[in-house]
């Protein structure tokens, strides 16, 4: 195992701009060594690193069966913007994997839906793909999740949408369903506008059986999980996805905590069950 | 042989023998106030001495405390305002050096990291050994083990004294890891009347004693320790009802006591500074003046490590925003954690029950009475 307290170089191979700032930079680790003992799951995160600036966590986009380890990346901090500046071929370090994953196994033989507003779908294309790609592979090994799945995406404007593009590809295995706060006059625009919870009654699903992964604002996800709970999916089938501060990813320097939990390790997935008690309570 | 006598001059020989493979750290006097430090004599151990300590308070004389020590009496005093923390997890380190030039970029481990010279802790107090072992938790049982802590703990060599006079804010008694040391030591050693009685927990302890003077242990000293022990839990005047955690703490994260205290709180961060278990800690990047010339990279640094605190104002800073910017939040947040988050994370308080938070906060908050304070409706 490579050590992960100790950057590795990455290459950039190539970058897409997904919007005007969100970009989606696809990676190969520079040590074969170290390429072989890289695994990661959904819904793990990575600590990028420009040396002289810092780190910034950020989810991995990619499915661990992609070639490439891509992150998706909106620009907010000094290393955010700095990444933004870079181009093909130049070398960043990385740290990770780090953190807890989509449950994958919760879905075998359930409905999925998958809630994002925002940046926050950057770690459920993860999934998203993982599920695609195994859908595609015949072999009967490979248990492609049976039940109905479905997305759910919410953001500021049609422009704002990451990853519009691929939605075509997502209708493949998901329903699809999106809204913007606000459309865009010049723009052609058949989604739905207003909140993210409005197009909860859009979707046709069975409560009982649906599992969640959700990531996004927290107000977001507060409102959207109280409303699900209200229509009967079950706390414990919720799965959440936290942001934080996480300075070392290994629970030893305590910025990322949130209650008694650390976001790097215990999270940044989350059972909503387990999280419940802390997540309306100001400043925890 | 797990237990042995000395007499108490011979004490000398057992520092001598410890001082030709170790560097030893231990108590000694230093700006009127014991600290931890590097001790070259027996004669810096402050023998005798006994502080004072109330709520933001320190005292150190030779009789300035109530108590009445015995004259022949050498460890005396209490904990000072350094833990042993200081030592396995130093207030800074270097993580890794960096050079960035067109090329690329560079990453490369400091070797000098790894101390080859062991090193003896001695005097480290039953509530010491209780913090290390709850930083073993957190630094070596995680997903990923603290190479730098994992170095420098394996290289020491603990030699405990079980306390016999209290500090004023001590509550080991209450929080069940004192004043006695049960385990996690090489030596441990009990101060008598006329002797000292050493207690042997590993193989390297037994290895210091090695050919030197030592005498059968008997029933009446053992006796002796414990009674003396039994006396000094009499003295502890401070206590927590661990019975209560963390229900107590999980019912009140609203109650008004904390935005009480935050009214009397500087947001400091002594109180994390002092406290042996509080571990939290910054990582940033140190630049070098580069550009100087051609042939110096264009960038070269470190990444270093710092210990930070809780109460600092952007400790729970992202981008746009700050989850903690109250001192209400900070406050809650440290105590929360020492006395509720910890028994969920690591299965036990974060909190030894040594007082230095208490002595060393300059506004005399008291961990202990501000958990009290959440009984009042
Ligand atoms: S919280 Fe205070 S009393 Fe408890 S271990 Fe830390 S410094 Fe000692
Ligand atoms: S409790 Fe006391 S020592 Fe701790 S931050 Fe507040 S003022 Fe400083």
């Amino acid at each position: 195992m490579h050590d992960k307290s100790i950057p590795f170089e990455a290459t950039i191979r190539w970058i897409k701009k997904e919007t005007r700032d969100t970009a989606t930079y696809a990676l190969k680790i520079n040590s074969r060594e170290i390429q072989r003992t890289y695994t990661f799951k959904p819904g793990q995160f990575n600590m990028l690193y420009i040396p002289g600036i810092g780190e910034a966590p950020i989810s991995i986009s990619s499915s661990p069966t992609d070639h490439e380890i891509m992150h998706t990346i909106r620009i907010a901090g000094d290393v955010t913007t700095y990444i933004s500046r870079l181009n093909a071929g130049d070398v960043i370090g990385v740290r990770g994997p780090f953190g807890s994953n989509w449950p994958l196994e919760e879905i075998e033989d359930r409905d999925l839906m998958i809630i994002a507003g925002g940046v926050g779908i950057a770690p459920l294309r993860s999934v998203i793909r993982h599920i695609l790609m195994s859908g595609r592979r015949k072999k009967p090994t490979s248990r492609a999740p049976i039940g109905r799945k479905f997305i759910l995406y919410g953001a500021k404007t049609p422009k704002d949408m990451i990853f519009r593009d691929e939605f075509p590809r997502y209708m493949d295995a998901f329903q699809v369903f999106l809204t913007v706060d606000k459309a865009d006059p010049e723009e052609y625009w058949r989604g739905e506008v207003g909140l993210i919870t409005g197009l909860l009654n859009k979707v046709s699903f069975n409560p009982l059986n649906t599992v969640v992964f959700m990531c996004g604002p927290e107000v977001m996800m507060q409102g959207m999980t109280k409303e699900m709970i209200l229509r009967g999916v079950p706390g414990e089938k919720i799965f959440i996805s936290m942001e934080r501060n996480m300075n070392c990813g290994m629970g030893v320097c305590g910025h990322c905590m949130f209650g008694p939990k650390f976001v790097c390790k215990d999270g940044p997935v989350f059972r909503f069950t387990d999280i419940e008690g802390f997540l309306g309570i100001k400043e925890i | 042989m797990t237990k042995a006598k000395i007499k108490k001059d011979h004490l000398k020989l057992i520092f001598d023998r410890l001082k030709t493979s170790h560097r030893i750290i231990g108590p000694k006097v230093e700006g009127n106030v014991i600290v931890l430090a590097e001790i070259a004599d027996l004669r810096d151990i402050p023998a005798g001495c006994k502080e004072q300590q109330g709520r933001g308070t320190y005292r150190l004389g030779k009789n300035s405390s109530q108590l009445s020590v015995a004259s022949s009496q050498i460890f005396s005093f209490s904990v000072g305002p350094d833990s042993f923390k200081r030592f396995m997890s130093p207030p800074v380190r270097e993580n890794f050096a960096f050079k960035k030039s067109k090329k690329g970029i560079s990453i490369s481990q400091n070797s000098s990291q790894v101390r080859e010279i062991s090193t003896a802790f001695i005097g480290m107090r039953a509530c010491d050994i209780a913090a290390l072992r709850l930083l073993d938790k957190v630094f070596l049982e995680g997903p990923v083990k603290d190479a730098g802590y994992d170095s420098l703990r394996r290289n020491s060599l603990i030699v405990g004294i079980n306390c016999l006079y209290p500090g004023d804010n001590c509550f080991c008694s209450s929080m069940d890891t004192g004043p006695v040391i049960r385990d996690g030591f090489d030596m441990a050693v009990t101060e008598l009347d006329d002797s000292f009685l050493l207690e042997i927990g590993t193989v390297r302890g037994r290895e210091i004693l090695n050919g030197l003077p030592i005498d059968e242990v008997s029933d009446k000293d053992l006796s002796e320790k414990v009674s003396k022990i039994e006396k000094c839990k009499k003295m502890i005047k401070k206590s927590i009802k661990v019975s209560e955690l963390p229900w107590l703490i999980y019912r009140n994260l609203e109650h008004p006591r904390w935005a009480d205290v935050a009214g009397r709180c500087l947001a400091c961060g002594n109180c994390t500074q002092v406290c042996p278990t509080c571990f939290c800690n910054s990582s940033y990047d140190n630049l070098q003046l580069s550009g100087i010339s051609k042939k110096l990279p264009e960038l070269s640094g470190a990444r270093i490590r710092t210990w930070d605190s809780c109460f600092s104002t952007n400790f729970a800073r992202v981008h746009g925003g700050n989850f903690r910017p109250s001192r209400r939040a900070r406050y809650r947040q440290w105590m929360s954690h020492k006395l509720a988050y910890w028994i969920d994370q690591f299965g036990s308080p974060g909190c030894v029950g040594c007082g230095r938070c208490i002595t060393w906060c300059p506004v005399g908050i008291d961990i202990t009475q501000e958990l009290e304070a959440l009984h009042a409706r």
